[in-house]
């Protein structure tokens, strides 16, 4: 497992594209603290490798198609409504290509 | 006390004959809210509840015709903003109603406002939301907390601006604070009411849920907003039945669960001798109960395992929340940098923490250690939770171990502390189960509850014996308006 450190923790937000300052990198050290403990004592739990994971309470199958019915989109004006800084229908943002 | 403080079915009456009307209803209502002083409210909608009740005509044989609720703004409201509580929203206005919003308007209910939560439901003291902390009503100085996520559903309910409030439930979020407050708090199964249009936060463990003041309204709501739903593939196919016949059904017979190890944590000895006083009382109706134990390293893993899921589901839900399609914008040189400062501004401190430690746990490196061992640990709780249902129709605890705790000295930072009695209602979202708080009894004037758990898709069954339990108290109803009678 990697080991957790502010720099390990700093590449984690950057990745999640957000910053935090170096007090919340402390409180977040001492969480992991907590947390990595307790991970590590379920990970002695009785037949813990023995199970599958689990990603859902029940198995959910469904195993229809829906039927193929045209339906209205949403208007493209709708659709903006919640976007700052439009432009001929698109949203704008910085140029990505120079 | 106005025909507003009545159980919903006497509401109804009322109406049908014209005693009241929702007019009345609803401006009663809005003044109950706008006299807020706990902080319960994202947004008040008073002139589209006004015209809502003003178009209502003749009355309809529907419970919930004319009755005025709230909505957790974690609810997408066609044309209203909703914003979880998070400044990431800001400003967001969605273009459709969530299903459950959408039955509610169609069944003539009127959504008078939208109230504050733990911002994007990832909290459980009802102190974290972008509007500051909401309050317990039960307490005019301010000093306990009310719980969260859903808090502002459940203060607002507690202070009786409405009958039937909507919130939602991912580890305990609306089973908690309604021990909190003194209501029927109620998440019926995984997949029985469908999820469309509410945020998600870790969806294998989210659910709809939803405040009453008593076990009756608990019925007729769920009658309402259960049902498959096309815009859901995870909402279930099960018949759709009317929940409220099971409230005259005879409990006796009935075979009932304490898990001790759990009860054993709890030092409160108010809330222990009441519980068990209650046990006693459901003994004499002829039900069955039994103690049973649960390996105390199950129950203490029930916390981490809830921690790494949801904060791992969550990582990845709100993704989507980048400041460019909705929220408030920021300007910067590149995409990311546009997208880092909303993230950075929108997110508060502790969904930011959140996010990490998602992000950790899902890191290639760790995802064996973390997430799937927690997804396995969830697995085999479940397996053991299931295995006493086999044997028992339901489990049925104390909700919480405290009355609603103090603000000072309470925090949303990971705790080694009450690590099995402050958590084990998240079994429910763990397996999927139906569960219900309800008030068994106060301590210093500050009301707690008990809660039980059933099978999965028994909801009726989890209504019935709530309802006896109801009885046995004597405590429903309950508001702050009302407190004075107590």
């Amino acid at each position: 497992m990697k080991e957790v450190n502010k720099e390990v923790l700093k590449q984690a937000a950057n990745n999640l594209l957000f910053d935090m300052s170096e007090e919340e990198y402390d409180t977040l050290l001492h969480e992991f603290d907590i947390i990595l403990g307790q991970m590590s004592f379920i990970g002695s739990i009785k037949g813990v490798d023995e199970v599958e994971p689990m990603t859902f309470p029940f198995d959910v199958s469904i195993s229809y198609l829906r039927e193929d019915e045209a339906a209205k989109p949403l208007r493209q004006k709708d659709a903006l409504k919640n976007a700052h800084d439009i432009v001929l229908g698109q949203i704008k943002l910085p140029k990505v290509v120079g | 006390m106005t025909y507003l403080d009545l159980p919903i079915s006497e509401i109804h009456a009322a109406l049908m004959a014209k005693k009241v009307t929702p007019l009345e209803l609803v401006k009663e209502a809005l003044a109950r809210a706008k006299a807020d002083k706990d902080n319960c409210f994202e947004l008040i909608l008073e002139e589209s509840a006004i015209a809502k009740a003003e178009s209502l005509g003749e009355p309809q044989d529907n419970p919930f015709w004319g009755i005025p609720y709230i909505a957790k703004d974690n609810f997408s409201t066609k044309d209203f903003e909703t914003t979880g509580s998070s400044n990431i929203l800001n400003g967001y206005v969605p273009l459709f109603n969530a299903t459950v919003i959408e039955k509610l308007d169609n069944a003539g209910a009127i959504l008078i406002a939208k109230s504050t939560l733990d911002e994007l439901a990832m909290g459980g003291t009802g102190t974290t939301g972008h509007k500051g902390i909401t309050y317990n009503p039960y307490d005019k100085e301010h000093n306990h907390l009310v719980g969260g996520s859903s808090c502002g559903s459940a203060s607002a309910t507690a202070s009786g601006v409405v009958p039937f409030s909507l919130g939602s439930d991912t580890g305990d979020s609306v089973r908690k604070p309604a021990s909190n407050v003194g209501l029927v708090g109620f998440k019926p199964s995984w997949g029985r009411i469908s999820r469309y249009g509410l945020f998600p936060f870790a969806p294998s463990l989210d659910h709809v849920a939803y405040f009453t003041r008593n076990v009756e309204d608990a019925a007729l709501a769920l009658t309402l907003l259960s049902g498959h739903d096309d815009n859901d593939m995870t909402s279930s196919y099960k018949e759709v039945e009317d929940y409220s016949k099971y409230l005259s059904k005879d409990a006796k017979g009935f075979k009932v669960a304490i898990i001790k190890n759990v009860l054993d944590s709890i030092s409160d000895k108010t809330i222990k001798e009441k519980f068990l006083e209650t046990c006693n009382s459901l003994k004499e109706r002829g039900i069955c109960v039994d103690f049973v134990e649960i390996d105390e390293d199950l129950l203490k893993a029930i916390y981490p395992t809830y921690i790494v899921i949801s904060c791992a589901e969550a990582t990845s839900n709100n993704a989507n929340l980048d400041g460019i399609k909705f929220g408030p914008r920021y300007e910067g040189d590149t995409y990311q940098e546009v997208m880092k400062k909303a993230r950075t501004n929108g997110f508060s401190e502790l969904i930011r923490r959140r996010f990490v430690i998602g992000s950790y746990a899902l890191m290639r490196e760790n995802q064996e250690e973390l997430f799937l061992r927690a997804q396995k640990v969830r697995r085999v709780i479940v397996n053991k939770v299931n295995d006493i249902l086999k044997e028992y129709d339901f489990i049925y605890l104390p909700a919480s171990p405290t009355p609603a705790p103090l603000i000072k000295g309470s925090s949303d930072k990971l705790s080694n502390e009450y690590l099995i009695a402050d958590n084990h209602l998240a079994i429910a979202n763990f397996a999927g189960l139906p569960s219900i708080t309800l008030p068994i009894g106060f301590e210093n004037g500050l009301p707690f509850g008990g809660n039980i758990t059933g099978r999965a898709f028994e909801e009726g069954n989890v209504l019935a014996v709530a309802k006896t339990l109801e009885d046995i108290t004597g405590l429903k109803g309950l508001s702050v308006l009302n407190k004075e009678d107590r």
